[in-house]
């Protein structure tokens, strides 16, 4: 294993493991984190692109297009030099809150978007079949609507998940010390790009490939007629 | 207020324009490259070449399943690192290479998805008319699958151009990085800088969105690419 400590030094590696470890625990809380106000923020941005009031509506896309069409990185310098100007109370935030602040505002376009194609995805004659057989609103919701919605928003939602979980590694950026800048500071310390980069680069592929078979046993899952208005 | 905002943004311009040209420079070449790479790629995958299908999945699952900060890192690092003397590039090459390859992984996925999407009749159709292989490929497959890259590869071009603003972390003098440096001469307009910046991005993105919503109606929105 000689040959090996050359090109790839897992002592130098096991050093750093509280480092990584910790790292890696402010990655997922703040994808988690982000993950929960993203799809609540994504929900309000759904409802609102289905709305009928303009007044809404337009602001809402408003957000959308500028989130779309501008970097992530100018995003989160904007939310972290301008959130303390426009919000008194977050001057005393830490680093992370601005970063959780700034991937929510990120993801919710992009989960607002895949709710609302969720819920205009199940066909308007499971409505109105729901409707004849004597069903309220909140009944036809509950049993008819929501189900067949989450079963079409699922899938998407996780891959979703995924993206969020890779831009966290920006927040290295902003000195939020996640899974990134672990790697960052073994390098500046030890100068071994290989043990640091290789090494993050391969954490973020193990939990990458979680998320992708957690995603094929949710489409296995779904598979089940119960879930399809097709079947 | 706004007569100071004019003259910062009236001063910086110059400086700006520069950086949007670099932007729009490595963008061009990252769409082009990416392409090229990944149009091979995606077109080995989709005819399912053995040993080489599997290689290329691999290829796509490491470049999609990490960070591009962490990739271009590792083009930046540890690359140059490795001792192979043509590896030893500069910032801008390493740059370049990454965003390159990392959009090659995306395109691949849609070139195959849009292979595959072309119905089965048409390839056995041109099988019973005497076609080989690369006749059915090259007469029947790929003109009708050509029209099917039309949404998502716009859809990618706009992921690109977000990922340039990455590259100012090695150090190139794209559009994000000027408005650093810019932000050295104004300390005190931070926000209206990347403001500014956000706008310029936005003034390139958003026509290439619109396109991309646009081109999906007249295709009909096939969905080819699974995104996970």
């Amino acid at each position: 294993m000689t040959w090996l400590l050359e090109y790839y030094n897992y002592r130098i590696v096991a050093q750093y493991l509280g480092r990584f470890a910790e790292g890696l625990s402010n990655t997922l809380t703040a994808a988690g984190v982000s993950l929960v106000l993203s799809l609540l923020l994504g929900t309000f941005v759904a409802l609102a692109l289905l709305s009928n009031r303009t007044g809404l509506r337009k602001p809402v896309e408003g957000y959308v297009a500028f989130v779309r069409a501008t970097p992530l990185l100018v995003q989160i310098y904007l939310v972290y030099y301008g959130l303390p100007a426009l919000l008194p109370f977050a001057k005393s935030w830490n680093d992370m809150y601005f970063g959780i602040a700034a991937l929510t505002l990120n993801s919710a376009p992009y989960m607002g978007e895949i709710i609302r194609a969720g819920i205009e995805s199940v066909p308007h004659g499971q409505i109105e079949g729901a409707k004849a057989v004597g069903m309220n609103y909140g009944q036809r919701m509950r049993h008819v609507v929501l189900p067949q919605a989450f079963a079409n928003t699922l899938p998407p939602l996780i891959g979703q998940t995924a993206v969020l979980i890779k831009d966290t590694s920006l927040l290295s950026i902003i000195t939020v010390f996640e899974f990134t800048s672990a790697g960052i500071l073994l390098n500046s310390e030890r100068v071994r790009p290989n043990e640091s980069f290789l090494t993050i680069a391969l954490g973020y592929l193990l939990i990458y490939l979680l998320i992708l078979l957690l995603s094929r046993g949710v489409k296995q899952w779904l598979a089940g007629p119960a879930w399809n208005a097709q079947g | 207020m706004l007569e100071r905002y004019w003259s910062i943004t009236s001063s910086l311009l110059p400086f700006l324009w520069k950086g949007f040209l670099e932007t729009l420079y490595v963008s061009l070449v990252a769409i082009v490259a990416g392409s090229l790479i990944g149009a091979v790629i995606g077109l080995v995958r989709s005819q399912r070449v053995p040993v080489l299908t599997g290689l290329f999945g691999l290829y796509i699952h490491v470049l999609r399943g990490t960070p591009f900060l962490v990739q271009l890192y590792v083009f930046y690092f540890v690359l140059p690192n490795t001792g192979v003397s043509w590896l030893s590039w500069d910032s801008r090459t390493a740059a370049f290479v990454a965003l390159s390859v990392y959009t090659s992984s995306y395109v691949a996925e849609i070139v195959k998805g849009a292979i595959e999407a072309v119905p089965r009749g048409q390839s056995e159709a041109a099988t019973a008319l005497g076609m080989n292989r690369l006749q059915r490929l090259w007469y029947v497959v790929i003109p009708q699958a050509l029209k099917l890259t039309v949404p998502p590869m716009s859809g990618v071009y706009v992921m690109i151009i977000k990922s340039t603003a990455i590259l100012s972390v090695v150090g190139i003098s794209e559009l994000t990085r000027q408005g650093e440096v810019s932000i050295l001469r104004f300390p005190r307009d931070v926000l209206f800088i990347y403001g500014l910046i956000a706008f310029i991005y936005f003034l390139y993105c958003y026509p290439v969105l619109r396109f991309a919503r646009w081109a999906e109606r007249r295709v009909g929105a096939a969905r080819i690419v699974d995104l996970d």
